[in-house]
């Protein structure tokens, strides 16, 4: 059970089949610039709050998912398409989730720019935040 | 001269479209509905003739998203691929981040700004309207 000061977050599908609930707070909140989110999301760039695994979990509903890479899954909703996580197959210790299917966005603010190498020309986010052109350890 | 084409596609390939002649427009969507659909902070739509899209491999999954409209995504991987309202059918909205090029189709405007997330700062000189036009 989290404790009264834990931050809870809850977030689901367009359509409600999917529900989830993530705790404590997030461990980074990376914009991702990358060409496979953007596809997997039709947008022009995702951000994601990370969590612990153990904090992690779906309350309602079961998502479809998708391997994306030979080394990541990415789960949506099957009724509605909402892209909802993203995790790397092995030994992952956390769970990315995105920050827009969050009952409340405005509550996790991205905190750095990831593969902005892929970043599509004409989208100007001006920020002061970390910037990488690939990776966080690039 | 040949016409312009736009293709694309969703993250797995099984659903391909294509799109032929010059966009109608190049829309910013902050509202709540397309973020969530997406699963992203904005969606940037092209919008086309409807009878100027083909689905060239496959066919979105269509899902009534509000009273007025649909949207088209794809069931194997989830790709927000499509938008159509019922007031406007001769025209065929595409997910520009779904194009194999997006740096072709770039916005014009902002919209339903009202919604949008205060933390994405997005500095442009693009006309912006706090709701939809009246196109």
């Amino acid at each position: 059970m989290p404790t009264m000061s834990e931050a809870v977050y809850e977030g689901g599908c367009l359509c409600g089949a999917v529900r989830y609930r993530a705790q404590g707070a997030p461990l980074s909140a990376p914009y991702c610039h990358c060409s496979l989110c953007r596809r997997a999301a039709g947008a022009p760039v995702v951000a994601w709050a990370t969590f612990a695994v153990e904090d992690f979990a779906f309350t309602r509903g079961t998502p479809l998912r998708y391997a994306s890479s030979t080394r990541a899954t990415r789960q949506f909703c099957g009724r509605c398409g909402s892209q909802l996580t993203f995790q790397y197959n092995e030994g992952a210790t956390d769970i990315d989730v995105t920050i827009a299917t969050l009952d409340e966005p405005r509550r996790v603010a991205p905190t750095e720019h990831l593969w902005l190498g892929d970043r599509v020309p004409w989208l100007k986010i001006v920020d002061d935040l970390p910037r990488h052109e690939r990776s966080r350890r690039s | 001269m040949s016409a312009a084409v736009y293709e694309g596609g969703c993250l797995c390939g099984a659903v391909r479209y294509r799109a032929q002649g010059a966009s109608l427009g190049v829309e910013y969507c902050h509202c709540g509905m397309c973020r969530r659909a997406s699963g992203a902070p904005v969606v940037v739509w092209a919008d086309f003739p409807t009878e100027r899209v083909t689905w060239v491999a496959g066919q979105p999954t269509w899902r009534r998203s509000s009273a007025g409209a649909e949207r088209g995504f794809c069931a194997a991987c989830g790709t927000a691929l499509a938008f159509r309202g019922d007031r406007s059918p001769e025209q065929a909205s595409l997910s520009v981040g779904s194009l194999d090029d997006p740096a072709r189709l770039a916005p014009q405007q902002h919209i339903y700004v009202a919604e949008r997330l205060p933390w994405l700062a997005i500095a442009d000189d693009l006309p912006r309207y706090e709701r939809g036009t009246n196109r």
